[in-house]
């Protein structure tokens, strides 16, 4: 019934409250895993798949709040949020950190389920991008010296001309480097290429008509 | 270069002539200046070389000749330097050379010439000839090779050839006899001696060399071959046999021109062929003169032959033996063998005859004084290769000697047989490896078994003798030493149980000895049982009777001994020495004197004294002494001894016994140590102690501390007319306790229960001190009351501590009072939302399961019932909630409540500023009091200020907070008036959880409300008109206070 491509964990203290979140996740068929305390959490062995934290504000070691910017440091589970007693202040600060929702107990259903799903696909994005991102750099790092000098120019869309003169080579070895790169980087056009170098955040600072191309 | 000289025939014609005759020859012609410049060459020449004349002679430089290009390259230099030496010399001219053919072949040629010179002797002309001698050279060739081939047979061949001139001179050797001999044939070539004399001097073997000699010139004088053996002499100076043989070469008139001769090493087989004669002639000599005597009778029949001795006795038998040209073997026999044997001899002999098979017989026959002695003859036919009886060999040995000596033994034997089984013992042999080889008749009609029967067990011999006739209890035992016995050739000397025929088993003694030969081998082993059943039994009896004895003395739990009349100890149970690790003559000095190291050294010289003194006047002993245990440990024990007097009421023995008593000993120690600490305790805990009489009227025990705190001994409360118990009370506790210390005493002393009281006693400095005291009753197992015990403590210090402390916690209280209820709300909230988060979430999923298609009710069941817990979970925390402020916890006194009010107005003072309300208060005077809660009525007050307050955060002005006190009817009425947005469900909001603000919890109106419900009052809500809230609430004035 449950299916195995996300998994949702509970932090709370409340045993009662455990078992009725998990209950309720697979009442709509999530899987979930919970635990008693943050630091039970951080120690477990978590399965690596796209994931969703409903955190208790009220935690035995630490307030939730305060594990929620321990670990936003390093990549985490989006957060739902919920708590005995909200205050205003602490929802607004939950949610300035990038916590999905913020709920208050009692609260409904579709509330969490909502809140948990809308986390579970930004992970899902998170991790794609970070795939993603990953071969990207991959892809960069097997481009030479000179073929990652000549990718700023490219992208900045400079005539071959004009970069050839930039880096002082001549126009036909400039673009056997950029089909090089464009082949190396797996891009179809110059427009994806593009699109990677922002990905890549490689600067575009140079400009066709800027001063240093202008002949 | 010149042509032949052309002349003209009529001008010359000699020369003409010279000139054809020349040309017409077969050799080459040719001649030279004395340069070596070749001037003519014949036609027939140039024609073979194919080449003109000009072509042989131009010198191209100094050192090369024109006629190098035809001759053969590996000849040119040997040709080129003879030629220029003879050109220098003017030496005649001879070489052989190859010359090319025209068509390329060569051909060995002989080139010759000399100088011919003027009347000055100078050389004008060189003339040769040139001869083709090419088929006379390969001729040579080949002859060459086919003689060294021969000659390599000659010296190859395994034997020695050689060549004798007619008159016999040696005039060859092949290389295997140069070899042999040493040396060549010239080698040995002597002044005046023909060299055939110096060859057999030096070669020839002394003993052979005269007949050589005369067989060789027998030979070389007839013609006739030569054959002989004889020992040559090799280079190492050994002489090995030949066998030499000649023949003559005869030319065409038959004489002889060459002897050739060849030898062959036969040295081995002489040696073998000597060897084996001398071996023959050996055994011939040994078989006719050994001395027994041996016959032989061909198979084929003829007469008998008999060595030596055979004859010789034959010879001294028979008077007329020579005579007998062919002593038949009948004769032989009727006048050898004793007349009661002969038919036995001949019956046996015929048999083997007839048969083919080798005999051996036994018989008496006659020496030469007519007497008969035993002989023993064997006969064997021999046989030739295809099995066939050739001849019958006969050997006859005199063992007359041997059977006379048997027939001894044999009656011997059975002499001794009968000695061995008439003996009324049992005997037995076995062999060196341990087999029972016999049996005497009484062991086998004792055993019911003969060694015979044993072997039919199937378990080898002796396994099965010792397992039939040893009582298995001991057969392992005899087993190995037996074992051991037979292993290292000692006797065996053991006590068994042998099994009788009838089944008995009785006990033997056995002993076994080895039978030795001369080297000290084993030969037998005999063995000799006898039966000693009823001995063994006696004693058996004895020592089962003295084992009981003994582990009967053995088993007492205590140590027994005894001592002689002098008091030297004698004997020692088994106990004494487990016990004390001594045996009998530990406690005896080297002098002979007892003893006494298991003494402990304190004790030791009490002990030995209390010993010499009961020996020396015969009373008996009885002492204590620390004894030393095998563990090194000392043990407590009592020691008694009595002595055995004999009819006369002499001493006999002193009989002794020791017992332990270390525990009772040590445990009368350990109980007075445990009353005397135990003493020290009472005395010293800082409490205090008495014990009183059954009826509790007088003290019968006060322990130091209360002695101590009295200053008085439980004997200055005696009084006449009064019990001591009385006076007492009377006398130290404090007069506002007396009477009800006294009432209480009285009830439970008659009751019999426990007393516990709080009171005040007076220190012996006139002090009174607050005490917590108890007296409780000891019962006897009927029930029965004892004794009372006492016991009190002084709790002045704690009395006086508690006060401070609450006190204190007053303050703290109060000071705390203000944010309590908010604190507590958000604890109650996070209490109450757990199980409601729970509940709701729980409520979805149940749902959810029961939508589902199958609904899963299984599963929905098990939410319900989660539901409900929580549901309950939840209600408790509100009733716990409200029971706490239920609670009076603190004494209510009758307070004024306008004090109360002032208080709480003061706490909020600051925040109600901050707020910019004003609050106005009108208290009516002369209220009366009313007793509650000073606390929890300043928590009402302050929660509900706080609610006026927080109801007018959104006006922007006249933010007023009215609190008004006045008394109707029976109760004082508080109202608290804000101008707020005034409430919308007057009705709800002091349920529970029921809120109107963004932070609250709704809990506080419900618990303010349960505040004042347990003071007996109300709380309710009010519109106000045009706007804003009043809470109310009302006290009941105190019935007390009032009047």
């Amino acid at each position: 019934m449950t299916t195995d491509d996300h998994i949702v964990f509970i932090v709370d203290d409340d045993a009662r409250v455990r078992e009725a979140l998990t209950e309720l996740l697979e009442a709509h068929g999530m899987r979930s895993v919970a635990y008693g305390s943050a630091g039970e959490y951080v120690r477990a062995e978590k399965p690596d798949l796209p994931a969703s934290l409903i955190l208790d504000v009220e935690l035995p070691d630490i307030n939730g709040l305060d594990f929620q910017k321990q670990i936003a440091e390093g990549s985490h589970p989006p957060i739902v949020f919920i708590t005995g007693h909200g205050d205003i202040p602490s929802s607004v600060r939950a949610i300035k950190r990038g916590a999905v929702d913020f709920l208050t107990k009692p609260f409904s259903d579709d509330d969490l389920l909502n809140a948990v799903q809308a986390g579970l696909t930004q992970d899902r994005e998170a991790r794609l991008e970070r795939v993603e991102m990953t071969a990207l750099l991959e892809r960069h790092s097997t481009l030479t010296p000179r073929e990652r000098e000549v990718l700023p120019l490219v992208v900045s869309g400079l005539l071959n001309k004009q970069a050839a003169a930039k880096l002082g080579i001549s126009e036909v070895t400039l673009q056997i480097h950029r089909r090089n790169v464009l082949q190396k980087m797996g891009a179809a056009s110059l427009a994806e290429l593009v699109r990677m170098a922002e990905k890549l955040q490689i600067p575009i600072t140079l400009s066709r008509r800027g001063p240093e191309s202008r002949p | 270069m010149t042509t032949a000289p052309d002349i003209p025939a009529e001008t010359n014609p000699k020369a003409a002539l010279a000139l054809r005759i020349i040309e017409s020859v077969p050799p080459f012609a040719w001649s030279a200046d004395a340069s070596g410049r070749l001037t003519y060459v014949s036609p027939n020449a140039l024609a073979y070389l194919g080449a003109p004349q000009e072509d042989l002679n131009p010198l191209r430089d100094r050192d090369e000749f024109g006629w190098r290009h035809v001759v053969h390259p590996d000849d040119y230099e040997r040709v080129a330097g003879r030629w220029r030496h003879c050109l220098q010399t003017g030496d005649y001219y001879d070489a052989e050379q190859r010359l090319r053919r025209t068509d390329g072949v060569y051909r060995w040629f002989r080139t010759f010439g000399g100088p011919s010179r003027d009347s000055h002797g100078r050389i004008t002309e060189w003339y040769g000839s040139t001869i083709d001698i090419h088929d006379q050279k390969q001729a040579e060739a080949a002859l060459r090779v086919r003689e060294r081939e021969l000659s390599q047979l000659v010296d190859m061949v395994p034997s020695h050839l050689w060549r004798l001139a007619p008159d016999g001179e040696p005039i060859f050797f092949n290389k295997r006899m140069t070899e042999f001999l040493g040396r060549g044939l010239t080698d040995t070539d002597k002044p005046g001696m023909s060299r055939l004399e110096v060859f057999m001097q030096t070669n020839i073997h002394p003993d052979d060399a005269a007949a050589f000699r005369e067989v060789l010139s027998n030979c070389l004088t007839t013609g006739e071959s030569f054959s002989r053996r004889y020992r040559l002499r090799r280079a190492d100076g050994v002489y090995r046999w030949m066998s030499g043989r000649a023949e003559p070469m005869r030319d065409e008139g038959g004489r002889i021109t060459q002897w050739y001769g060849l030898a062959h090493d036969v040295d081995d087989q002489v040696r073998a062929e000597e060897a084996l004669r001398q071996s023959e002639q050996q055994l011939r000599q040994m078989i006719y003169a050994v001395p027994v005597r041996i016959w032989s009778l061909p198979a084929a029949g003829g007469p008998i032959a008999f060595n030596k001795q055979f004859q010789d006795h034959l010879r001294s038998v028979i008077p007329n033996f020579d005579d007998l040209a062919d002593p038949g073997i009948e004769i032989v026999m009727q006048e050898l063998i004793h007349s009661e044997d002969a038919p036995e001899v001949w019956r046996t002999l015929q048999t083997c005859f007839e048969a083919g098979a080798a005999a051996a017989m036994r018989f008496r026959w006659r020496e030469k004084d007519g007497i008969y002695r035993w002989a023993e003859c064997r006969v064997e036919p021999r046989r030739n290769q295809d099995g066939r009886i050739e001849e019958w060999y006969g050997i006859s040995l005199d063992v007359d000697d041997e059977m006379r000596a048997q027939e001894a033994l044999r009656a011997r034997e059975r002499e001794l047989e009968l000695l061995v089984d008439m003996v009324p013992v049992n005997i037995g042999r076995v062999s060196p490896d341990g087999l029972p080889t016999f049996f005497n008749k009484r062991l086998i009609d004792f055993l019911g078994v003969d060694i015979a029967d044993l072997d039919k067990l199937g378990m080898g011999r002796l396994a099965a003798a010792i397992a039939t006739a040893i009582h298995p209890d001991d057969a392992p035992g005899f087993t190995e030493a037996f074992a051991h016995s037979l292993a290292t050739g000692e006797p065996l000397f053991r006590k068994y149980r042998l099994h009788r025929a009838d089944g008995v088993y009785r006990w033997v003694e056995n002993r076994i000895e080895p039978l030795r030969d001369q080297d000290g081998v084993i030969v037998q082993w005999y063995g000799v049982s006898l039966d000693i059943d009823d001995e063994v039994r006696a004693q058996q009896a004895l020592q089962l009777s003295e084992r009981q004895l003994q582990q009967l003395i053995d088993a007492v739990p205590a140590v027994i001994w005894c001592a002689t009349p002098e008091g030297i100890p004698c004997y020692m149970n088994k106990r004494a020495t487990d016990v004390i690790g001594l045996t009998l003559t530990d406690l005896l000095a080297p002098d002979g004197s007892r003893s006494l190291t298991f003494v402990h050294p304190d004790d030791r010289e009490t002990f030995d004294q209390a010993l010499a003194r009961s020996f020396k006047t015969g009373t008996s002993f009885e002492g204590r002494y620390r004894q030393r245990r095998a563990d090194g440990t000392h043990r407590w024990v009592e020691s008694r001894a009595e002595p055995l007097r004999d009819d006369s009421g002499n001493i006999v023995q002193w009989y002794g016994v020791t017992v332990d008593v270390h525990d009772m000993v040590t445990t009368q120690g350990a109980l007075l140590d445990r009353e005397r600490e135990l003493s020290q305790l009472v005395n010293m805990v800082p409490i205090f102690l008495w014990r009183l009489t059954p009826d509790g009227t007088a003290a019968t025990f006060f322990n130091k501390r209360l002695f101590d705190f009295f200053g008085q001994d439980p004997a200055d409360y005696e009084k006449p007319g009064r019990s001591p118990t009385e006076v007492a009370i009377d006398e130290v506790v404090h007069p506002d306790d007396k009477v009800s210390f006294g009432e209480e005493f009285n009830r439970c002393i008659g009751a019999g229960e426990r007393f516990a009281m709080k009171y005040r006693v007076r220190r012996s400095d006139g002090v009174y001190r607050w005490v917590d005291g108890q007296i409780v009753p000891m019962r006897g197992q009927d029930g029965h009351i004892l004794q009372w015990y006492g016991l009190a403590y002084d709790i002045d210090d704690q009395v006086h501590a508690e006060e401070a402390l609450r006190r204190a916690a007053d303050k703290l209280a109060r000071a705390t009072q203000a944010a309590s209820l908010a604190e507590l709300s958000a604890s109650i909230a996070h209490e109450v939302n757990q199980p409601l988060a729970a509940i709701v979430a729980n409520s979805h999923a149940c749902q959810r399961w029961l939508e589902s298609d199958p609904p899963n009710l299984e599963r929905a069941q098990i939410i319900v019932n989660r539901i409900i817990r929580d549901a309950r979970s939840a209600a408790e925390v509100v009733s716990r909630i409200r029971a706490l402020f239920r609670q009076a916890v603190e004494p209510r006194h009758p307070t004024a409540l306008a004090s109360i009010i002032a208080e709480a107005r003061n706490l909020v003072t600051e925040e109600a500023t901050r707020r910019r309300v004003r609050i106005e208060e009108e208290i009516e005077s002369d209220l009366p009091l009313v007793a509650f809660d000073r606390v929890q009525i300043q928590q009402v007050l302050i929660n509900l200020i706080g609610n006026g307050m927080d109801a007018m955060d959104l006006s922007a002005d006249h933010k007023v907070l009215k609190v008004r006190v006045r008394r109707i009817g029976d109760t004082v009425q508080t109202e608290i008036s804000d101008r707020g947005q005034g409430i919308a469900f007057p009705d709800k909001i002091f349920e529970p959880f029921f809120t109107t603000k963004e932070n609250g919890m709704g809990m506080g109106l419900a618990i303010c409300r349960s505040i004042i419900e347990s003071h007996g009052g109300r709380l309710w809500a009010e519109d106000n008109r045009p706007h804003g809230a009043t809470f109310i609430f009302t006290l009941p004035i105190e019935e007390k206070a009032a009047s």
